[in-house]
């Protein structure tokens, strides 16, 4: 009976550690995911803005290499991603690819202007900025009109912001949440542990000694929940990925890593912290307390 | 410290939770000396102890413990009073999830020792003054309720103790292990270690005739007359 007793004592002790990381791990998982999330969201909205295309028509009769040379000085600006020259003629196959019928021979002539399509970084892509840029080029003589959906840009612009702050809010509450969550598991597992510290004490420990091993464990048990969590969400990328291949565009290991070592140091963090405290707390305590 | 005593309180009053328990608390204890605590449940025994081993503040009247001075004992040199204590407590147990001798080492280890080999010499030697020097492998559920409080006894004597603090030590034993625990108590201070034995158990106290402090309605005699 006694030998039982003490078999299911330690093996009490270890339950209450894997419960504890695996709390833990899923708190973290949670974080995780929502960093991604977030990152994904981020270069989604990047995405969509460097696709923003602002045609710059050129007047009739400009010569080819004063196109190309306005083009290379356009290159040059460091809020430009990309562009490309469309010449008169590039625009008439395009627009006979997408009407299925050749309206030059039709027409007799060729109404298009060459264009250069013009696509800007994200961070510049707003509306006050793409205003600036084109009032700029329109001085050029060379321009005859800069074309781009407003109301797109406005719109991308807005969306991207109300999702951005709905998430960060999401995050931040989330945090919170895994913080208080954390501390309240450690604490029910470092009060399985009180008459041990007392025990301690009582044989003359320093606080220091005997807070060094609890809280040695608890920094390997956010490590040990952070690598848990960075597989399931590792899991959780491979599968989303499967379901949408699109997601390939957004993805960015270096970002993605970000987040893993951030799970990981938020879990060593919490984790850490947490038991310091809880261990203090029954250091603190009289023995008069612990019976109360 | 004058003279050999070890314990020595001076008109203390022992409060616990704001509640007086004890006024004018007069106490002392030589080396060498075994000495029965006693008094009813509630009667102040427990806080007694306390103020002794640091658990409870000293707020009016002078106290020496083993060299410490209780008026300015800070959180810090807790501890290091303790350590020149040997606790020995009913609620005190060994640890359930390690051997004999890793208890021992434990407690060692937690108090600054740091060379294996003069570890494993101390056990040797706290074992065999208690008589289980064959059990060090022993977990501690294999051992009898006696030779637990053998060890919990060997655990006390590892640093050397000035005095032994012990709460019931018999409290669960049968009459004959309870009589065996004594006598090794009071083989521990006739070597030079004071012994305060807090009991209630009037067949031990009939057995050994030894000084008597009580405690009774907030108040400590010194050199009760057991009755």
């Amino acid at each position: 009976m006694e030998e039982f007793d003490e078999s299911s004592s330690a093996k009490k002790t270890k339950t209450i550690y894997v419960s504890t990381v695996i709390s833990i791990a899923l708190v973290l998982l949670m974080t995780g995911l929502l960093g991604l999330i977030l990152i994904h969201a981020k270069n989604l909205s990047n995405y969509v803005k460097e696709n923003i295309v602002l045609n710059i028509i050129v007047n009739e009769g400009s010569k080819e290499v004063d196109i190309i040379a306005l083009q290379k000085s356009l290159e040059n600006d460091p809020n430009v991603l990309k562009s490309q020259y469309v010449s008169k003629e590039l625009a008439a196959r395009n627009l006979t690819n997408d009407l299925g019928e050749d309206f030059v021979d039709f027409l007799g002539y060729n109404p298009l202007l060459s264009s250069i399509d013009v696509y800007l970084n994200a961070e510049y892509a707003n509306n006050a900025n793409i205003q600036t840029f084109s009032n700029q080029l329109s001085k050029n003589p060379l321009v005859k009109e800069v074309i781009y959906q407003k109301s797109l840009v406005d719109m991308v612009n807005q969306n991207i912001r109300l999702i951005g702050i709905v998430i960060l809010a999401f995050a931040v509450t989330l945090l919170v949440i895994a913080v208080a969550l954390i501390n309240n598991t450690i604490s029910l597992a470092i009060y399985s542990q009180r008459f041990l510290i007392k025990s301690m004490q009582l044989v003359g420990a320093t606080k220091g000694f005997i807070r060094k091993p609890f809280v040695t464990y608890g920094i390997i048990h956010g490590m040990l929940a952070g690598l848990i969590a960075i597989i399931l969400l590792l899991a959780a990328l491979y599968l989303a990925q499967q379901q949408i291949p699109e997601l390939v565009i957004l993805r960015n290991w270096f970002e993605f890593s970000m987040v893993f070592i951030a799970v990981i140091g938020i879990g060593v963090l919490i984790s850490g912290l947490s038991t310091y405290f809880a261990v203090n707390k029954y250091l603190r305590q009289k023995i008069y307390d612990l019976y109360r | 410290m004058i003279g050999n005593s070890v314990i020595k309180l001076e008109d203390v009053d022992v409060y616990q939770q704001k509640h007086l328990v004890l006024s004018n608390v007069n106490l002392h204890l030589d080396k060498e000396e075994f000495v029965f605590l006693i008094g009813q449940t509630g009667s102040g025994k427990s806080s007694l102890l306390k103020i002794i081993y640091g658990d409870l503040h000293i707020t009016r009247g002078a106290g020496h413990v083993a060299g410490f001075d209780l008026t300015k004992l800070s959180d810090k040199d807790v501890p290091f009073l303790r350590r020149k204590l040997g606790i020995v407590f009913q609620d005190f147990q060994l640890l359930t999830d390690r051997s004999v001798e890793k208890n021992l080492e434990f407690v060692m280890k937690a108090t600054g020792w740091k060379d294996q080999r003069l570890i494993d010499e101390r056990i040797r030697d706290v074992l065999e003054k208690v008589g289980l020097r064959s059990k060090v492998k022993k977990m501690p559920h294999e051992l009898s309720g006696g030779e637990q409080q053998r060890v919990v006894i060997a655990r006390a004597l590892l640093n050397d103790p000035e005095i032994i603090l012990a709460d019931e030590p018999t409290g669960n034993l049968d009459p004959g292990t309870s009589e065996e625990i004594v006598m090794l108590l009071r083989q521990i201070s006739q070597y030079g270690t004071a012994v305060l034995m807090a009991t209630h158990d009037y067949h031990i106290i009939r057995t050994f005739p030894s000084r008597i402090i009580k405690c009774e309605n907030g108040i400590v005699h010194e050199d009760a007359k057991f009755v």
